[in-house]
């Protein structure tokens, strides 16, 4: 495995996740982008028997790369050489009988307590606030996965006091709020990854709590991206940059035509150090 | 039962007797030809008023050509049932047809934002699995179903869902109210001329939306014998009872894929994905609606054989699809 030298910020998201993820666990991918790329990366170097499911009920495929445009989903690349071709409800029932240990989610915005909105930014009354999609599979995923890791990007708006809207249920308002509302003992939110940093949750507060940085960023330049302060580990560790082989898969593979990756900022190993490519700091 | 928060969303209401005396009144019990053109369907089974469903969606397997068909009759007042949705309510809302939408997901963009904004779309907050869960209630004659998910959500403050102690266990469970569509349009790989339909890859919630619904149009690829199904009956998916017209569809789910037949056309995706997100969309309709009259004409004059061909020879996939 050798140490990239140059690659795009998205990239060294998708290789982060890839690494944790484990063989023996069972995935719900919400969507395409980071989330589907985190795992085929991981079943092409690290856990080759590792299972995923989508929100179609496709269970288990050995899907065929790349896909067209927004054909995540009832497309027959997507769903090839699956165990098993269900409905949305498949899924939705393996998820609430247990079956599944993790959810991967993209998300718009995310708070203090890993409550996710994929609804509204500003104010769902009266429309005034700007809308997007809304949750799709997020919320049965969030409610019902044992552990959920949402991926995003590291920026002040999306990390905020508190959503502007639940969409997708994180620990709510803190320690026992979830099962008060009906959700599965034991779930909830475990990760937040972004091109920046890795973040946990504090066990006893159950708030969002930075545990490790990207090799070309600080805790400083981390935390000035957020609208507020997270709690911090007693040791912040240095996250792995992307191996070569890493993303040759991600760039011959995966996200061919550059759609997922191509966004953001570029690193390059320069004097011996990580740094941004073009600008230090966000264009 | 205690009931310990409510959703104050307007949601359609469930009347499983209603809905067994509809059955009773109005769906054959014998098998009878239900074959029609899309015209013809829509224009009898599409009322203004209606709650709408659709399975899948515009980009893959979904009946596209039966969404533009209502756009063309201009229908209006419709609530959508706006589960895994990309462009269909931006098409329907610039189409003047829909006033309402339960949401799961759908595409927005700024067009939609606008129309919510100036209060000609009226939005209910669910999620993709609650709402395919209230098909489910409502597919299976029920009022309602618990579901372990939605509680806590801001969604759930809009919807129409209450959060109850469980009369067994004593703990919290969020409850839906079930959901039966006045009118279902579904695209299937085969049906025969009585509405026996196959469906093969996954869907969302096509047996359900045609089990749940008063009213259920189906599209498909290939009309194929009666005999077939009979040679196969674990295949079958839909059963011909609940089906009101079936309709020969080549190429129905144009511009989106049909898995086993054709690929999307990704220009034309690209197209009409952009104009929901540029939030101008009265060309797309225009070009791929209003100035055509029917779904055939439409291939025949904007699209091309040719091009069609192309898609089929771009799917390349046969396995698990049996054609």
């Amino acid at each position: 495995m050798t140490p990239a030298t140059h690659f795009a910020e998205r990239e060294h998201l998708i290789c982060t996740v890839s690494r944790i993820i484990e063989e023996e666990k069972s995935y719900w991918v919400g969507g395409g982008g980071e989330p589907l790329y985190s795992i085929l990366l991981a079943q092409r170097l690290y856990s080759s028997g590792v299972q995923y499911m989508t929100e179609d009920g496709v269970i288990a495929p050995q899907s065929m790369m790349p896909l067209d445009p927004l054909m995540t989903m009832v497309a027959s690349r997507a769903g090839y050489r699956a165990l098993q071709w269900g409905s949305m409800n498949t899924a939705g029932n393996f998820a609430q009988l247990g079956y599944v240990d993790v959810g991967i989610l993209n998300t718009l915005q995310v708070d203090r307590y890993g409550n996710v909105n994929s609804t509204v930014l500003g104010e769902y009354e009266g429309g005034r606030g700007r809308r997007f999609g809304g949750p799709g599979g997020a919320d049965t995923i969030a409610a019902q996965c044992w552990r959920t890791i949402l991926m995003t990007d590291q920026q002040k708006r999306k990390f905020v006091d508190r959503v502007d809207f639940i969409s997708s249920p994180g620990f709510l308002d803190g320690p026992g709020a979830r099962e008060k509302v009906g959700l599965p003992v034991g779930t909830g939110p475990w990760r937040v990854f972004t091109p920046w940093a890795m973040f946990g949750y504090e066990d006893k507060s159950c708030e969002l709590m930075l545990m490790a940085i990207s090799p070309f960023v600080t805790v400083d330049m981390v935390l000035e991206e957020m609208s507020f302060t997270p709690k911090l580990a007693a040791k912040i560790e240095t996250l792995d940059p992307p191996t070569e082989e890493e993303l040759e898969i991600i760039r011959t593979q995966l996200d061919t035509d550059g759609q997922t990756t191509g966004r953001g900022q570029w690193i390059e190993k320069r004097e011996g150090q990580y740094v941004f490519a073009e600008t230090q700091g966000r264009e | 039962m205690e009931i310990l928060a409510e959703g104050q969303g307007e949601y359609f209401p469930p009347d499983p007797d209603g809905f067994r005396a509809w059955v009773r009144d109005h769906k054959p019990r014998t098998l009878v030809n239900k074959m029609m053109n899309e015209h013809e369907a829509i224009e009898k089974f599409v009322s203004d008023g209606d709650y709408l469903a659709y399975d899948c969606n515009y980009f893959q397997r979904g009946p596209s050509s039966l969404i533009r068909e209502v756009i063309r009759q201009k229908k209006k007042d419709l609530w959508i049932c706006g589960k895994f949705t990309y462009v269909a309510l931006a098409l329907l809302v610039e189409g003047g047809c829909a006033r309402k939408a339960d949401i799961g997901f759908v595409g927005f963009g700024p067009w939609l934002s606008k129309a919510v904004a100036e209060g000609r779309l009226q939005t209910y907050e669910y999620s993709n699995v609650v709402m395919t869960y209230r098909l489910q209630a409502g597919a299976q004659g029920l009022p309602f179903i618990g579901v372990r998910s939605f509680g806590g959500t801001d969604g759930f403050l809009k919807s129409g869902a209450k959060l109850v102690n469980d009369p067994f266990s004593g703990k919290p469970v969020v409850l839906l109210p079930a959901l039966n569509p006045d009118v279902s349009i579904i695209h299937v790989h085969q049906a025969d001329v009585y509405g026996n339909a196959r469906i093969f890859g996954t869907g969302i919630s096509h047996v359900d939306c045609a089990l749940a619904s008063k009213r259920v149009i189906l599209s498909a690829e290939e009309i194929i014998e009666t005999d077939e199904f009979r040679r196969d009956p674990a295949r079958t998916a839909i059963a011909h009872f609940t089906v009101d017209a079936v309709v020969h569809v080549p190429f129905g789910a144009y511009p989106g894929t049909v898995q086993g037949h054709y690929a999307s056309d990704v220009k034309h995706v690209v197209e009409c994905f952009g104009g929901m997100m540029r939030g101008d969309l009265h060309p797309y309709l225009e070009k791929w609606v209003y100035s055509v009259d029917s779904h055939t004409e439409m291939l025949e004059k904007r699209v091309g054989w040719k091009n069609l061909q192309a898609l089929q020879r771009r799917e390349t996939i046969r396995e698990g699809y049996s054609i």
